[in-house]
């Protein structure tokens, strides 16, 4: 029988960007969907129940911060992990991601592709499918 | 929605609104380049390795000129801010030269630090003076004209510390050493050694240190090169 893959959720409004890291995490064995706005993102969180979300920041309607706020204020959505992934790379920016609760903070301009998916890989190691 | 009166719109605030608009199709020929050079379109040969990485370094020139870009944005808007609190400016000194050793070496470079045994904490925002230290350190590098010998100094003078960096390099004349503060300004020898280079990095490490309550200034190396100092206040 096959393996079922994990399944990462990417919010990201910009298309060449999900082409870019849908393509990636295929290849890297990932099960991908993707969301362009803040509430398609939640409406698929709570659809679908990813095993880990990449969320940009900057979206259209709803910021990426606040899709953290309610994914990180809602019983059911909580404990999925997030990875933010922006091109905002102050430490204030930063800071502000990993203490409303995601993962990860991940600046695109500062790693490459491959450094994503590792992430992503360390992030859902140790979570059962 | 508030109504935005374009002539009233800042030249600050548009580099600040385009420099992030180019962040992101920046990212994205970035990734589209790594992609590429991972084989995972396909095998690339030698030639072709070598163009697609030369492309991808001036493409991280390029998102490092818009942070500079926004840096300076910041810093005519008032945005720019610093937390000061009390840090060690030995181990932000030493981080940083680890964090470049590989490229001090492939520059043919020597960088000794000196320090005392005992160095008080400055009063600094440490990511903003990792920013500076990483600046000079970088410019003695690169404005080496034969094998770079760096010599940086930390010691206490009465309530400072003061960071010396000496260099052997091209130097700068007398008549530049508030110049080369200056937007955009670059020597002649400069431009020669760096073509690259932004005249950028000192503007932004000047705005750093004084916003940080110090002073940055150069002076000539006895005898050749340049020394440039600058001074923090004891925190502690």
């Amino acid at each position: 029988m096959e393996k079922k893959k994990q399944k990462i959720l990417m919010i990201e409004d910009d298309p060449f960007t999900r082409k870019l890291y849908r393509n990636k995490l295929n290849l890297a064995g990932f099960d991908v969907d993707e969301a362009i706005s803040g509430e398609e993102g939640l409406n698929k969180v709570r659809a679908e129940k990813p095993d880990l979300i990449l969320l940009d920041i900057i979206l259209p309607r709803k910021s990426g911060l606040d899709v953290l706020i309610e994914l990180k204020g809602n019983e059911k959505t909580k404990d999925i992990p997030v990875i933010i992934l922006s091109v905002l790379g102050q430490v204030q920016d930063i800071k502000k991601g990993l203490t409303l609760g995601a993962k990860d903070y991940l600046v695109k301009s500062e790693i490459t592709i491959s450094e994503v998916v590792a992430k992503a890989r360390e992030c859902l190691k140790n979570k059962k499918l | 929605m508030r109504k935005v009166d374009p002539g009233k719109i800042k030249m600050a605030g548009i580099v600040s609104i385009v420099s992030h608009q180019f962040k992101t199709p920046l990212a994205i020929i970035k990734g589209y380049l790594e992609v590429l050079l991972s084989g995972d379109c396909g095998e690339i040969n030698v030639s072709q390795r070598e163009y697609l990485s030369d492309a991808l370094e001036n493409v991280k020139r390029m998102s490092c000129l818009i942070e500079n870009l926004l840096d300076i944005s910041r810093i005519e808007e008032g945005q720019f801010k610093v937390k000061l609190r009390a840090v060690a400016l030995e181990k932000i000194t030493e981080q940083v030269l680890k964090n470049l050793s590989t490229w001090i070496k492939a520059n043919n470079c020597d960088i000794v630090l000196k320090k005392p045994k005992r160095l008080p904490r400055v009063l600094a925002d440490p990511d903003k003076i990792c920013q500076v230290v990483q600046n000079l350190v970088t410019n003695a590098v690169i404005y080496k004209t034969s094998r770079g010998k760096v010599e940086i100094t930390l010691k206490k003078v009465n309530k400072e510390v003061l960071f010396i960096c000496k260099d052997n390099g091209v130097g700068i004349s007398r008549k530049d050493f508030d110049r080369v503060f200056s937007k955009f300004y670059r020597s002649e020898d400069a431009i020669e050694l760096n073509p690259s280079g932004s005249g950028l990095g000192l503007y932004i490490s000047k705005a750093i240190i004084e916003l940080s309550k110090g002073k940055i200034w150069f002076t000539k190396n006895k005898k050749r090169g340049t020394v440039v100092t600058f001074s923090l206040s004891v925190a502690d």
